[in-house]
């Protein structure tokens, strides 16, 4: 989408549109970019992702949060936790963002089509998943089930929780939300459990059916053996590799896994793709 | 390629008899250390695949110990790989260390802010007459042309408190003071001119942080200087980040430099930063009489307050 | 007829070339060093040592500025740099070592996204490479494929002459123009001899057997062996002619500043650091591997070379002692 005969480094200026505290320190932002032939010709695909950047503290990577059927903005979620999230997070709407974008590979929506969906989310690894649930649920015919088993450590670490309430409220969706133990509340009316747990309690059936994971490695490491014994092949399961990245764009290399540069190659990789991997993620 | 010119009227400081009983003595005592299995690790040096050059090198069986060696190449302050920052070395049990008198201030200096612990370290002391300075033709014997700068002023050569010396000190001749007096003509230097030749030394900075990496007292599991939440220095090879850099390391070693200069020998852009380790030093000596030593000390010059503190530059 | 240049004429070329508005870039004293550096006049050329740091940076500098931005009344403005304004370069009395480098380094700057500050300079670059007649313990050229004679990746070449001088030999086309150019200053060659070229010591390297012995060994000791003495800085890399890993920083303010790009490289302990403080390669064996295996393996995967010249920059450079092309000779040997 960049003209990369130009300066590929340089971002596009986007406008925050709208800004939500997802958490205590995890927030939203929704970005309209300002060039009109830009947000005309925008266009990404569920997984990819982009450089934002705060000028004067510098570019972080995430994923594009929202969903490509949605058009005229995109939407991007992190957790204040460095010098350009702070600088992100103090932003107001009205303000300027940088954008470059959109970079690396997506899931093969077109491939999910009559498959049922499994998405299985972490803490703040939801928005990489989000843009595909989204983009699933504004296609609804062309899905079967789909199913969310979505945790976070405590009920306030739980981001998107009005998009949870719309899923749960939905018939076409089945929501199984947890918290680790410990973290719910009095009013919790989700599961109390680890999420790979949970997902081996929900059963979701294999058969005809795609899982998508994304979440911190130590839940994907638990996680991937529940699928197994759940009956997913290798090839039904995929993931989103979130390495640390400057570039985005297979030059700057920080973020290879052995030789998959996952800015390039990835970052969405199957479980078989993920196995053959060095493991160094 | 580099074309350093034959001197072939340099004379040795010491005769090749030196360095070979000193390897001698430390592989003996290393071959004991590990056979009686009352170590698991001798940290020393090993020679390196280019002639005149050595290498650090943990020995953990006899035969690794015979491996061992001490030459003008042993230019390492192994005291490094004691530190938090090497931990895996750690992890090898208790362990014994070869130590130059200017490694073993590091050692002291490391035991004086708690990180090591004397009675779980064996000392093995090198008698040392000096090492190559990172210029010299290693093709060359240590002489007074190659040895060190530090070494030219060195007032340890006979260690103390080691649990084995390592060989004898051999008569050796008394070597002009070359950084003594580059940091006189600094001195001397009107501000403007210092701070030129300050400009000058750190715009060549490329920030390969190797100053930092073999220094012993650098051993904070989060340099400052790495922090960005609130950024204190800029990362950038730039004028200002880099000074910035060099004062910050200056500053935060002060009164806790061992003087043993590994980061001006790391540096690969001959930045003479030991002379910034030597004012400091200074400084610290005038204001508070504290001065590197082989007695660890329990707190350095700027971690103790005491009521005859000079207090003049409050004002 | 082959074409030869006096020393003193090469000056004159380069002092020409620098009257016409030329850049021109070549070893030049630096403090107790040498380095590439612009020079002013053809004096400055110092033709006997290596410069301590690699030609790397006349494509891919230390430290560049990528964008400026300053917050206005409008909003933010954000300033290109134009590469236009890069200017024409000569990069003269290149070792076949650095001469070498960008021919590697293109592949990685330009796949699919063209890195258009390399690029650029790449373009606007002829190299006069000169061919070594000495070498050190630490240069291993010849066992990584190429040779102090070598002149791949130069546009024109120069052999040092038994008489002095310099035979000169044109490589590609952007070398021929240079010479039909500024033909007054070349002579022909006639019966003048080159000196022998360098002959670099040590043992020859396969470097298939390495790329095959790496593709095997992900889990080795001697990934630890090499980290217990490896203390983490980036020397190696940052002298390499062919490392090329980079950060991306704003510096200034938040109403006005620069975004740069500047070297960085795989050693340093946060290199690849997560923000939720998961580091992948978190030990400095993970990384010193990663070194090794970046330059002759996965490098090779993916673009069919190896990221070294053996100009034993790394070697020279390094504070414990780590040696590659020992770390190669052994790994030769299993």
């Amino acid at each position: 989408m960049c003209d990369h005969s130009k300066n590929i480094y340089k971002p596009y200026l986007a406008t925050i549109a709208e800004l939500r505290d997802e958490t205590s320190d995890i927030r939203s932002l929704r970005l309209v970019f300002q060039d009109e032939e830009v947000r005309e010709k925008f266009t990404f695909r569920a997984g990819q992702f982009a450089e934002y950047s705060a000028f004067g503290a510098g570019e972080s990577t995430f994923c594009i949060a929202s969903s490509p059927t949605r058009q005229g903005y995109i939407e991007c979620c992190f957790r204040a936790v460095g010098r350009v999230t702070d600088a992100l997070r103090s932003l107001e709407v009205g303000d300027t963002v940088g954008v470059r974008g959109p970079y690396g590979n997506s899931f093969p929506i077109e491939e999910f089509y009559g498959k049922n969906l499994v998405f299985v989310a972490g803490g703040i690894a939801l928005p990489p998943l989000r843009t595909v649930i989204w983009n699933c649920l504004d296609l609804r015919d062309k899905f079967g089930d789909i199913t969310i088993v979505y945790g976070a450590r405590t009920e306030a670490d739980l981001v998107y929780k009005h998009e949870l309430a719309e899923w749960e409220a939905r018939s076409d969706v089945r929501l199984v939300k947890t918290v680790d133990p410990g973290g719910n509340g009095p009013t919790w009316d989700g599961k109390v459990g680890f999420v790979p747990t949970v997902l081996e309690e929900a059963a979701p059936a294999a058969a005809n059916t795609v899982a998508l994971v994304c979440g911190p490695p130590i839940m994907i490491k638990f996680t991937l053996p529940v699928l197994e014994k759940l009956g997913f092949a290798d090839d039904a399961i995929y993931t989103t590799l979130e390495n640390r990245m400057k570039c985005g764009l297979g030059k700057c290399g920080r973020c290879n896994v052995g030789n998959v540069y996952v800015c390039k190659d990835g970052p969405v990789f199957t479980a078989r793709q993920v196995k053959a991997m060095p493991q160094e993620f | 390629m580099t074309n350093t010119a034959q001197k072939l009227d340099t004379i040795p400081l010491v005769d090749s008899g030196y360095w070979s009983s000193v390897t001698e003595a430390i592989r003996t005592e290393a071959e004991r250390l590990l056979s009686s299995g009352e170590v698991t690790a001798v940290i020393g040096y090993r020679a390196g695949r280019r002639s005149g050059t050595a290498l650090p090198a943990i020995a953990t069986s006899p035969e690794q110990a015979r491996e061992l060696v001490f030459s003008p190449g042993c230019v390492n302050n192994l005291a490094l790989y004691l530190t938090k920052a090497k931990k895996d070395v750690a992890k090898k049990g208790k362990v014994a260390i070869v130590a130059k008198g200017c490694d073993l201030k590091a050692l002291a200096g490391l035991m004086g802010e708690s990180q090591l612990k004397r009675e779980e370290l064996v000392i093995i002391g090198v008698a040392c007459a000096g090492v190559y300075g990172a210029s010299a033709d290693r093709s060359l014997p240590l002489s007074e042309e190659t040895i060190a700068r530090k070494c030219r002023e060195c007032t340890v050569h006979a260690p103390e408190g080691v649990d084995l010396t390592a060989g004898s000190v051999p008569a050796l001749p008394q070597l002009s003071p070359e950084e003594a007096e580059e940091l006189a003509r600094l001195e001397a230097m009107t501000p403007r001119e210092r701070w030129a030749f300050w400009t000058e030394h750190f715009s060549r900075c490329v920030r390969c942080m190797a100053c930092r990496q073999v220094c012993p007292f650098c051993y904070c599991e989060q340099c400052y200087c790495d922090r960005n939440r609130p950024q204190g220095v800029e990362t950038s090879p730039r004028p200002a980040g880099n000074t910035a850099w060099h004062i910050v390391r200056g500053m935060h070693l002060a009164g806790r430099c061992a003087g043993c200069a590994e980061c001006e020998r790391a540096c690969p852009m001959d930045i003479p930063l030991n002379l910034l380790n030597r004012k400091m030093a200074q400084e610290l000596k005038e204001l508070y009489g504290h001065e590197a030593g082989i007695a660890p000390k329990e707190k350095g010059p700027l971690a103790e307050y005491r009521e005859d503190d000079d207090q003049s530059f409050i004002k | 007829m082959p074409k030869m240049i006096t020393e003193q004429n090469l000056r004159a070329l380069i002092d020409l070339l620098v009257k016409e508005g030329s850049r021109v870039v070549g070893p030049k004293a630096a403090g107790t060093m040498t380095l590439y550096e612009p020079l002013a006049a053809g004096e400055e050329l110092v033709l006997t040592e290596l410069p301590r740091r690699s030609a790397k940076e006349a494509f891919f500098p230390l430290c560049e500025t990528i964008l400026t931005y300053a917050k206005g009344e409008e909003g933010v403005q954000v300033n290109d740099i134009d590469p236009a304004r890069f200017p024409e370069t000569v990069l003269v009395a290149v070792r076949p070592c650095d001469a070498a480098a960008p021919g590697i380094l293109d592949a990685v700057f330009s796949w699919d996204y063209d890195d258009q500050f390399y690029q650029e300079r790449r373009k606007k670059t002829a190299i006069i490479g000169l061919a070594c007649t000495k070498a050190d313990d630490a240069c291993f050229c010849t066992a990584v494929g190429l040779s102090p004679a070598e002149t791949q990746g130069s546009d024109l070449f120069l052999t040092p002459l038994s008489g002095g001088g310099f035979r000169v030999e044109a490589v590609t086309e952007k070398g021929e123009k240079l010479l039909a150019r500024y033909s007054q200053l070349f002579g022909e060659a006639g019966s003048a001899q080159p000196l022998p070229p360098a002959e670099p010591g040590g043992e020859k390297l396969e470097l298939a057997r390495i790329k095959a012995w790496l593709d095997a060994n992900f889990e080795s000791p001697l990934w630890q062996e090499i980290a217990d003495r490896c203390a983490g800085c980036g020397a190696c890399a940052f002298l390499c002619p062919a490392c090329h890993c980079f950060d991306i920083n704003d510096e200034g303010t938040e109403a006005k500043g620069a975004r740069r790009k500047s070297w960085d490289a795989c050693g340093f302990a946060k290199f690849t650091n997560h923000a939720s403080g998961h580091n992948p390669r978190d030990a400095q064996n993970k990384r010193y591997r990663n070194r090794l295996m970046h330059k002759f393996k996965y490098y090779d995967d993916k673009f069919g070379k190896h990221l070294c010249t053996g100009c034993g920059r790394c070697v020279r450079a390094c504070p414990v002692g780590i040696d590659i092309k020992a770390v190669l000779d052994e790994i030769n040997s299993k």
